[in-house]
């Protein structure tokens, strides 16, 4: 089934990619273009049963016409990296989200520091740094014997560019080592398993926030409104109850519980999603409905509580 | 007095425009493609595009409208948003099929226009949507409210070129 506000892509290729790591490249069933992708940035993918799972992507960004992500089977996961390298085959459709993220590429040395799969990110930073000219910037892979994606980092360790760790046969060089020696106004930027993140954020915590990213693969967050607080939010036809975080969205609440409200412009003016609430004080924040609607309707959209509890005719 | 009626009624609508760009995409988010000429279908839309009737592909479709058949929006709009709000929108940033320079639009909801060789009939004014932000990355919800272009019914098909003219039907 079409998942409203995804992007439908075909998998045109799946190639091993070494240490338990399989690169799959996703197009448009027809070839067009795709939303574009900041260097570094990564995707939803919506998986059946109910799964989605983030990846950043891998290759050039410039090439418009594909995302291609690598996936580290795990055994020990939930159930996405096993259902693309057990289920999935050339030729099937996967439901995408909007790329996001990315790693920013400000002027300025760069220091990229990966843990194993943790390549991936860097790997389209890379791509679009020397796209630019530039090659003011250094990759370090750690990893435990040979590196996924290794037919990507040669051609950067070839130049010069990229440095293995390969932590079977050394020690795991220290962080603070590698961000040693930088040049004045480097940025570093770190991805990789808990441990190497941890160690990456203590070796920077005297760093300027701006020149330092960690890719978390979380989603951005929410813009704050001071009016904002948590509220319950009842549906009084069927007595459901949802706890809406400060700030949360009405109709993502409504969703999560398998009601569908139709959104349309998402931004309180077309009064397509217009709702009657039966008790509580609405923040209204719509420019659709005039002061006597007000009274028993709102938007979903872009309303939140004013009160601790809310019960819309649902 | 009664002699000026006719007069205003007829400046009203009076404009000569052109056809400056032509953009379809196959599906809703994917980035829209310049044409230098789209086929219209009377009745259902534009080949190739996501909201061509029958095709569904658009990120409204799950709201079948008979009336958006193919939207239009003016490039002045463009020019003001720079000029007033600083933002840089690209004619193949709004998602509309046709920007055209000279043409009233919000002047033409309910009346029918040529388009180059196709006759339109405007169905209301387009809205716009969060959507757009998402994808454009540009907050420009506010600027573009009540001039995100116009939906219109195709009534009589043919081929629309850049350069065309837009005119009173």
């Amino acid at each position: 089934m079409r998942r409203h506000g995804a992007i439908l892509t075909r998998v045109t290729a799946i190639e091993d990619a070494g240490a338990g790591v399989k690169r799959f490249t996703l197009q448009d069933p027809e070839g067009w273009a795709l939303p574009p992708a900041r260097p570094g940035g990564h995707v939803d993918l919506f998986l059946p049963g109910g799964l989605t799972r983030t990846y950043s992507l891998c290759g050039d960004p410039a090439r418009g016409d594909r995302y291609v992500i690598a996936v580290k089977r795990e055994a020990e996961g939930r159930g996405g990296s096993a259902y693309l390298h057990d289920q999935v085959e050339v030729g099937d459709e996967i439901q995408v989200g909007l790329p996001r993220g990315g790693v920013p590429l400000g002027p300025g040395f760069h220091l990229f520091v990966a843990g194993g799969i943790g390549v991936t990110p860097f790997l389209s930073a890379a791509a679009a740094l020397l796209a630019q000219g530039r090659r003011d910037f250094r990759l370090h892979v750690l990893s435990r014997g040979a590196p996924p994606l290794g037919d990507q980092i040669a051609p950067l360790m070839d130049a010069g560019l990229a440095r293995l760790h390969d932590t079977a046969r050394t020690v795991r060089p220290a962080v603070a080592d590698l961000l040693a020696a930088l040049p004045e106004g480097a940025s570093a930027a770190c991805c990789g398993p808990a441990p190497l993140l941890a160690d990456f954020g203590a070796a920077t915590d005297h760093w300027p926030a701006e020149r330092v990213h960690l890719e978390l693969f979380v989603p951005p967050p929410l813009v704050p409104d001071p009016d904002a607080r948590a509220y319950k939010l009842v549906l009084a036809r069927t007595g459901v109850e949802i706890d809406v975080p400060a700030g949360a969205g009405m109709a993502q609440a409504l969703a999560s519980v398998g009601v569908e409200v139709p959104v349309s412009c998402g931004g309180g003016i077309c009064g397509t999603c217009a709702v009657t609430y039966l008790e509580g004080t609405p923040l209204h924040r719509d420019r659709c409905l005039s002061q006597t609607e007000r009274a028993s309707k709102l938007m979903p959209c872009v309303a939140q509580s004013a009160g601790a509890r809310l019960v819309l005719d649902l | 007095m009664l002699s000026l009626q006719p007069t205003i009624e007829a400046t009203a609508t009076a404009f000569a425009g052109v056809v400056r760009h032509l953009h379809i995409t196959a599906r809703a988010f994917l980035p829209m493609r310049a044409m230098d000429e789209v086929h219209l279908i009377p009745g259902k839309g534009i080949e190739g595009d996501r909201y061509m009737i029958g095709r569904e592909e658009g990120f409204y479709s799950d709201r079948p409208e008979d009336g958006r058949q193919v939207t239009l929006f003016e490039i002045e709009t463009l020019e003001a948003l720079r000029r007033d709000h600083k933002i840089t929108l690209k004619p193949e940033d709004h998602r509309r099929n046709v920007t055209v320079e000279g043409v009233p639009l919000n002047h033409l909801v309910g009346r029918r226009f040529w388009l180059g060789e196709t006759l339109l009939e405007a169905t209301r004014l387009s809205v716009p949507c969060r959507h757009i932000e998402e994808i454009t990355g540009q907050a420009i919800f506010d600027p573009l409210i009540n001039r995100s272009g116009l939906n219109c019914r195709i009534l009589e098909g043919g081929t629309v070129r850049v350069g065309d003219l837009v005119r009173n039907a």
